[in-house]
Protein backbone atom coordinates (compact mmCIF):
# COMPACT_ATOMS: atom_id res chain seq x y z
CA UNK A 1 0.00 0.00 0.00
CA UNK A 2 1.45 3.46 -0.53
CA UNK A 3 2.20 5.00 2.25
CA UNK A 4 -0.05 7.66 3.86
CA UNK A 5 0.82 9.09 7.29
CA UNK A 6 -1.15 11.17 9.28
CA UNK A 7 0.81 13.54 11.34
CA UNK A 8 -0.25 14.94 14.84
CA UNK A 9 -1.63 18.40 13.25
CA UNK A 10 -4.05 16.32 11.17
CA UNK A 11 -1.87 17.40 7.72
CA UNK A 12 -1.21 13.61 4.97
CA UNK A 13 1.79 12.45 4.16
CA UNK A 14 2.23 10.67 0.90
CA UNK A 15 5.04 8.66 -0.10
CA UNK A 16 5.86 7.01 -3.26
CA UNK A 17 8.20 4.39 -3.24
CA UNK A 18 10.78 3.25 -6.53
CA UNK A 19 9.05 0.36 -7.49
CA UNK A 20 5.66 2.34 -7.63
CA UNK A 21 6.93 5.02 -9.57
CA UNK A 22 8.18 2.68 -11.90
CA UNK A 23 4.95 0.83 -12.12
CA UNK A 24 2.99 3.71 -12.36
CA UNK A 25 5.04 5.83 -14.71
CA UNK A 26 5.16 1.97 -16.94
CA UNK A 27 1.20 1.64 -16.86
CA UNK A 28 1.18 4.97 -18.29
CA UNK A 29 3.28 4.74 -21.08
CA UNK A 30 1.15 1.52 -21.67
CA UNK A 31 -1.90 3.61 -21.85
CA UNK A 32 -0.54 6.64 -23.98
CA UNK A 33 0.19 4.01 -26.53
CA UNK A 34 -3.20 2.05 -26.73
CA UNK A 35 -5.26 5.10 -26.58
CA UNK A 36 -2.99 7.20 -28.78
CA UNK A 37 -3.63 9.85 -26.06
CA UNK A 38 -1.81 13.20 -26.94
CA UNK A 39 -0.47 13.42 -22.78
CA UNK A 40 -1.47 11.61 -19.66
CA UNK A 41 -0.84 13.30 -16.05
CA UNK A 42 -0.37 10.96 -13.13
CA UNK A 43 -0.70 13.68 -9.82
CA UNK A 44 -2.30 13.74 -6.34
CA UNK A 45 -4.95 14.99 -5.23
CA UNK A 46 -3.51 18.07 -3.86
CA UNK A 47 -2.15 18.79 -7.15
CA UNK A 48 1.08 17.76 -7.24
CA UNK A 49 1.92 15.66 -10.70
CA UNK A 50 3.74 12.58 -9.78
CA UNK A 51 4.13 11.58 -13.21
CA UNK A 52 3.14 11.90 -17.26
CA UNK A 53 4.07 10.48 -20.60
CA UNK A 54 3.05 11.45 -24.22
CA UNK A 55 3.24 14.77 -26.10
CA UNK A 56 3.98 17.07 -23.26
CA UNK A 57 6.94 19.60 -24.07
CA UNK A 58 4.57 22.38 -24.79
CA UNK A 59 2.11 22.00 -22.10
CA UNK A 60 2.43 22.87 -18.36
CA UNK A 61 1.76 19.89 -16.97
CA UNK A 62 2.68 21.38 -13.43
CA UNK A 63 -0.41 23.91 -13.78
CA UNK A 64 -2.62 21.56 -15.22
CA UNK A 65 -2.20 19.13 -11.91
CA UNK A 66 -3.34 21.87 -10.40
CA UNK A 67 -5.79 23.20 -12.04
CA UNK A 68 -7.25 19.75 -12.08
CA UNK A 69 -6.68 18.93 -8.52
CA UNK A 70 -9.02 21.86 -7.90
CA UNK A 71 -11.57 20.57 -10.57
CA UNK A 72 -12.15 17.09 -8.79
CA UNK A 73 -12.12 19.25 -4.99
CA UNK A 74 -14.78 21.42 -6.71
CA UNK A 75 -17.01 19.15 -8.63
CA UNK A 76 -16.76 16.98 -5.14
CA UNK A 77 -18.25 19.99 -3.18
CA UNK A 78 -20.69 20.57 -6.03
CA UNK A 79 -21.99 16.24 -5.83
CA UNK A 80 -22.71 17.10 -2.02
CA UNK A 81 -24.67 20.11 -2.91
CA UNK A 82 -26.78 18.04 -5.65
CA UNK A 83 -27.02 15.84 -3.02
CA UNK A 84 -24.66 13.39 -4.61
CA UNK A 85 -23.55 11.19 -1.50
CA UNK A 86 -20.31 9.65 -3.36
CA UNK A 87 -17.92 11.96 -5.20
CA UNK A 88 -17.99 12.19 -9.19
CA UNK A 89 -15.87 9.57 -10.38
CA UNK A 90 -14.83 10.96 -13.58
CA UNK A 91 -14.94 14.52 -15.29
CA UNK A 92 -15.07 14.96 -19.06
CA UNK A 93 -14.49 18.56 -20.57
CA UNK A 94 -15.21 18.57 -24.71
CA UNK A 95 -13.24 21.12 -26.97
CA UNK A 96 -13.39 21.50 -30.72
CA UNK A 97 -9.51 19.75 -31.38
CA UNK A 98 -8.83 18.38 -27.88
CA UNK A 99 -10.72 16.54 -25.03
CA UNK A 100 -9.45 15.90 -20.88
CA UNK A 101 -10.94 13.20 -19.25
CA UNK A 102 -10.04 12.94 -15.94
CA UNK A 103 -10.63 10.19 -13.63
CA UNK A 104 -9.79 9.31 -9.87
CA UNK A 105 -7.39 6.79 -8.78
CA UNK A 106 -8.45 5.77 -4.96
CA UNK A 107 -8.53 8.44 -2.93
CA UNK A 108 -5.26 10.27 -3.01
CA UNK A 109 -4.36 10.17 -6.87
CA UNK A 110 -6.27 10.79 -10.09
CA UNK A 111 -5.35 10.46 -13.75
CA UNK A 112 -5.66 13.14 -16.51
CA UNK A 113 -5.96 12.09 -20.50
CA UNK A 114 -5.95 14.28 -22.88
CA UNK A 115 -6.96 13.32 -26.20
CA UNK A 116 -7.72 14.90 -29.76
CA UNK A 117 -11.22 14.51 -31.03
CA UNK A 118 -10.90 12.32 -33.65
CA UNK A 119 -9.92 9.71 -31.01
CA UNK A 120 -13.30 7.86 -29.71
CA UNK A 121 -14.21 8.37 -26.12
CA UNK A 122 -14.94 4.70 -25.51
CA UNK A 123 -11.87 3.76 -26.01
CA UNK A 124 -10.38 6.14 -24.08
CA UNK A 125 -13.14 5.04 -21.12
CA UNK A 126 -12.31 1.10 -21.61
CA UNK A 127 -8.12 1.53 -21.33
CA UNK A 128 -8.40 4.07 -18.79
CA UNK A 129 -10.35 1.38 -16.78
CA UNK A 130 -7.99 -0.83 -17.21
CA UNK A 131 -5.36 1.65 -16.34
CA UNK A 132 -6.54 2.39 -13.09
CA UNK A 133 -7.16 -1.04 -11.94
CA UNK A 134 -3.54 -1.56 -12.45
CA UNK A 135 -2.15 1.62 -11.05
CA UNK A 136 -4.58 0.85 -7.85
CA UNK A 137 -3.08 -2.36 -7.40
CA UNK A 138 0.75 -1.21 -7.96
CA UNK A 139 -0.23 1.17 -5.37
CA UNK A 140 -1.50 -1.34 -3.14
CA UNK A 141 1.71 -3.45 -3.29
CA UNK A 142 4.43 -2.69 -0.31
CA UNK A 143 7.75 -1.69 -0.90
CA UNK A 144 10.47 -1.50 1.03
CA UNK A 145 9.93 0.37 3.95
CA UNK A 146 11.67 3.52 2.96
CA UNK A 147 11.14 6.56 5.26
CA UNK A 148 10.93 10.35 5.22
CA UNK A 149 13.49 10.19 7.79
CA UNK A 150 16.31 9.88 5.77
CA UNK A 151 15.13 12.57 3.46
CA UNK A 152 14.20 15.30 5.88
CA UNK A 153 16.75 15.62 8.45
CA UNK A 154 18.33 18.41 10.58
CA UNK A 155 21.22 18.78 8.01
CA UNK A 156 18.38 19.27 5.21
CA UNK A 157 16.48 21.41 7.16
CA UNK A 158 19.63 23.97 7.85
CA UNK A 159 20.85 23.63 4.30
CA UNK A 160 16.94 24.55 2.85
CA UNK A 161 17.22 27.28 5.11
CA UNK A 162 20.84 28.70 3.28
CA UNK A 163 19.50 27.47 -0.07
CA UNK A 164 15.95 29.88 0.57
CA UNK A 165 18.33 32.73 1.62
CA UNK A 166 20.21 32.24 -1.60
CA UNK A 167 17.06 31.97 -3.50
CA UNK A 168 15.02 34.77 -1.95
CA UNK A 169 18.29 37.01 -1.88
CA UNK B 1 3.42 16.87 1.53
CA UNK B 2 3.84 13.92 -1.44
CA UNK B 3 7.18 12.32 -1.64
CA UNK B 4 8.55 10.16 -4.84
CA UNK B 5 11.47 8.30 -3.29
CA UNK B 6 12.26 7.44 -7.11
CA UNK B 7 13.06 11.34 -7.85
CA UNK B 8 14.18 12.15 -4.17
CA UNK B 9 11.07 15.02 -4.47
CA UNK B 10 9.73 16.21 -1.89
CA UNK B 11 6.56 18.70 -2.94
CA UNK B 12 5.12 21.21 -0.09
CA UNK B 13 2.09 22.67 -0.37
CA UNK B 14 1.08 26.48 1.16
CA UNK B 15 -1.69 28.58 0.79
CA UNK B 16 -2.13 32.31 1.46
CA UNK B 17 -5.38 32.62 3.20
CA UNK B 18 -6.86 35.63 4.38
CA UNK B 19 -9.27 38.23 3.62
CA UNK B 20 -10.92 40.36 0.95
CA UNK B 21 -8.04 42.28 -0.43
CA UNK B 22 -5.70 42.01 2.17
CA UNK B 23 -2.85 41.44 -0.27
CA UNK B 24 -2.41 37.58 -1.05
CA UNK B 25 -2.27 37.57 -4.68
CA UNK B 26 0.34 40.63 -4.32
CA UNK B 27 2.48 38.19 -2.43
CA UNK B 28 2.74 35.77 -5.13
CA UNK B 29 3.38 38.44 -7.72
CA UNK B 30 6.12 39.94 -5.90
CA UNK B 31 7.40 36.58 -5.09
CA UNK B 32 6.84 35.62 -8.72
CA UNK B 33 8.80 38.97 -10.26
CA UNK B 34 11.39 38.52 -8.12
CA UNK B 35 12.44 34.78 -8.74
CA UNK B 36 14.53 33.66 -11.24
CA UNK B 37 12.37 32.29 -14.21
CA UNK B 38 14.35 28.91 -13.87
CA UNK B 39 13.36 28.45 -10.13
CA UNK B 40 9.48 29.94 -10.71
CA UNK B 41 7.01 28.46 -12.42
CA UNK B 42 4.44 30.67 -14.38
CA UNK B 43 2.09 32.25 -12.55
CA UNK B 44 -1.24 30.84 -13.19
CA UNK B 45 -4.50 33.10 -11.75
CA UNK B 46 -8.29 32.77 -11.68
CA UNK B 47 -9.71 36.23 -11.59
CA UNK B 48 -12.99 37.68 -12.31
CA UNK B 49 -13.27 40.61 -14.49
CA UNK B 50 -13.23 43.11 -12.04
CA UNK B 51 -9.33 40.93 -10.87
CA UNK B 52 -10.28 39.50 -7.95
CA UNK B 53 -9.18 35.68 -7.10
CA UNK B 54 -12.70 33.28 -8.26
CA UNK B 55 -10.63 30.38 -7.15
CA UNK B 56 -7.08 30.93 -6.90
CA UNK B 57 -4.02 31.19 -7.45
CA UNK B 58 -1.09 28.97 -8.01
CA UNK B 59 3.13 28.88 -8.85
CA UNK B 60 5.37 26.25 -7.92
CA UNK B 61 8.96 27.19 -7.06
CA UNK B 62 12.25 25.27 -7.12
CA UNK B 63 15.62 26.03 -4.78
CA UNK B 64 17.73 23.40 -6.63
CA UNK B 65 18.75 20.19 -5.16
CA UNK B 66 19.46 20.29 -1.67
CA UNK B 67 21.80 16.84 -0.27
CA UNK B 68 20.64 15.15 -3.61
CA UNK B 69 16.38 16.20 -3.29
CA UNK B 70 14.74 18.44 -4.57
CA UNK B 71 11.73 20.60 -2.70
CA UNK B 72 9.40 21.96 -4.46
CA UNK B 73 7.05 25.01 -2.79
CA UNK B 74 3.20 25.13 -4.49
CA UNK B 75 1.92 27.76 -3.54
CA UNK B 76 -1.93 28.86 -3.79
CA UNK B 77 -4.25 31.58 -2.78
CA UNK B 78 -7.90 31.49 -1.85
CA UNK B 79 -10.50 33.49 -2.54
CA UNK B 80 -11.12 36.09 0.00
CA UNK B 81 -14.78 37.24 0.10
CA UNK B 82 -17.15 35.32 2.42
CA UNK B 83 -19.03 34.34 -0.78
CA UNK B 84 -16.52 32.13 -1.78
CA UNK B 85 -16.14 30.13 1.05
CA UNK B 86 -17.02 26.77 -0.62
CA UNK B 87 -13.76 27.43 -2.54
CA UNK B 88 -11.37 28.02 0.33
CA UNK B 89 -12.18 24.96 1.43
CA UNK B 90 -11.43 23.17 -1.68
CA UNK B 91 -8.00 24.66 -1.79
CA UNK B 92 -7.00 23.52 1.61
CA UNK B 93 -7.27 19.90 0.42
CA UNK B 94 -3.72 18.76 1.51
CA UNK B 95 -2.32 21.77 2.61
CA UNK B 96 1.11 21.50 4.36
CA UNK B 97 1.55 25.12 5.62
CA UNK B 98 -0.77 28.60 5.95
CA UNK B 99 0.14 32.11 5.20
CA UNK B 100 -2.78 34.47 6.85
CA UNK B 101 -2.36 37.67 5.38
CA UNK B 102 -4.16 40.36 7.59
CA UNK B 103 -5.07 43.32 6.99
CA UNK B 104 -3.71 45.92 9.16
CA UNK B 105 -6.02 48.49 8.79
CA UNK B 106 -8.77 49.03 11.81
CA UNK B 107 -12.23 48.90 9.20
CA UNK B 108 -10.85 45.34 7.96
CA UNK B 109 -10.41 43.67 11.52
CA UNK B 110 -13.81 42.48 11.48
CA UNK B 111 -12.95 40.75 8.30
CA UNK B 112 -9.17 39.58 9.78
CA UNK B 113 -11.24 37.73 12.79
CA UNK B 114 -13.96 36.20 10.04
CA UNK B 115 -11.67 34.44 7.75
CA UNK B 116 -9.61 33.33 10.89
CA UNK B 117 -12.78 31.79 11.88
CA UNK B 118 -13.39 30.45 9.09
CA UNK B 119 -9.83 29.18 8.24
CA UNK B 120 -10.08 26.90 11.40
CA UNK B 121 -13.48 25.71 10.76
CA UNK B 122 -11.98 24.65 7.26
CA UNK B 123 -8.87 22.74 8.93
CA UNK B 124 -11.43 21.39 11.75
CA UNK B 125 -13.08 19.28 9.21
CA UNK B 126 -9.92 18.47 7.40
CA UNK B 127 -8.51 16.65 10.73
CA UNK B 128 -6.64 19.77 11.74
CA UNK B 129 -6.07 22.12 14.34
CA UNK B 130 -5.00 25.62 13.84
CA UNK B 131 -3.17 25.42 17.29
CA UNK B 132 -0.83 22.27 15.79
CA UNK B 133 -1.01 23.59 12.52
CA UNK B 134 2.28 25.20 10.67
CA UNK B 135 1.33 28.22 10.31
CA UNK B 136 2.58 32.19 9.93
CA UNK B 137 0.69 35.31 9.96
CA UNK B 138 1.66 38.55 7.85
CA UNK B 139 0.23 42.11 8.92
CA UNK B 140 0.20 43.74 5.68
CA UNK B 141 -0.62 46.81 4.44
CA UNK B 142 1.88 48.21 7.25
CA UNK B 143 2.56 51.58 4.68
CA UNK B 144 -1.17 53.21 5.15
CA UNK B 145 -1.96 55.86 7.63
CA UNK B 146 -3.55 54.66 11.01
CA UNK B 147 -3.30 51.40 10.58
CA UNK B 148 -3.95 49.33 13.97
CA UNK B 149 -0.35 49.09 16.36
CA UNK B 150 1.44 45.48 16.04
CA UNK B 151 -0.07 45.30 19.78
CA UNK B 152 -3.39 45.57 18.86
CA UNK B 153 -3.34 43.02 15.89
CA UNK B 154 -1.28 40.18 17.56
CA UNK B 155 -3.95 40.45 20.58
CA UNK B 156 -6.57 40.07 18.31
CA UNK B 157 -5.50 37.52 15.37
CA UNK B 158 -2.15 36.02 16.89
CA UNK B 159 -3.75 34.17 19.72
CA UNK B 160 -1.71 30.89 18.97
CA UNK B 161 1.75 33.40 19.09
CA UNK B 162 2.79 31.87 15.56
CA UNK B 163 5.74 33.49 13.73
CA UNK B 164 4.25 36.89 12.50
CA UNK B 165 5.42 39.67 10.00
CA UNK B 166 4.57 42.49 8.86
CA UNK B 167 4.18 43.52 5.30
CA UNK B 168 4.09 45.81 2.65
CA UNK B 169 3.81 43.36 -0.09
CA UNK B 170 3.47 46.09 -2.77
CA UNK B 171 6.65 46.72 -1.91
CA UNK B 172 7.61 43.37 -0.99
CA UNK B 173 8.35 44.28 2.86
CA UNK B 174 8.46 41.03 4.44
CA UNK B 175 7.09 38.62 1.76
CA UNK B 176 10.06 37.05 1.21
CA UNK B 177 10.64 36.26 5.21
CA UNK B 178 7.34 35.19 5.43
CA UNK B 179 7.75 32.26 2.97
CA UNK B 180 10.57 31.34 4.53
CA UNK B 181 9.40 31.11 8.11
CA UNK B 182 6.10 29.00 6.60
CA UNK B 183 8.36 26.60 5.04
CA UNK B 184 10.47 26.46 8.06
CA UNK B 185 7.53 25.93 10.36
CA UNK B 186 6.79 22.70 7.70
CA UNK B 187 9.82 21.24 7.80
CA UNK B 188 9.79 21.53 11.64
CA UNK B 189 6.63 20.02 11.82
CA UNK B 190 7.53 16.83 9.59
CA UNK B 191 10.98 16.75 11.90
CA UNK B 192 8.93 16.65 14.95
CA UNK B 193 7.16 13.85 14.32
CA UNK B 194 9.91 11.45 13.62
Amino acid sequence: MVRTKKLKDGSRQIILNGKQYEGVTKTLSELASKTKASAILFADMSGQLISQRGNTENMNTTVLSALAASDFAATAEMAKLVGEEAKFKLLFHEGEKRNVYLSNVGDYFFLVVVFDVNVTLGLIRIYTKKAIQSLLEILEEGGEEEGEKDMIDSDFSSLLGDALDETFK
Amino acid sequence: MFINWALQEINLKIVYYGPGMSGKTTNLEYIHSKLDPSLAGELVSLKTKEDRTIFFDFMQIEVGRIKGKKPKFNLYTVPGQVYYASSRKVILNGVDGIVFVADSQPHRMEANIETLLDLENNLKQDGHSLEAFPWVIQFNKRDLPGVETLETLQKKLNFFSVPYFEGVAVRGDGVFNTLKAVINKVVQNVQNQL
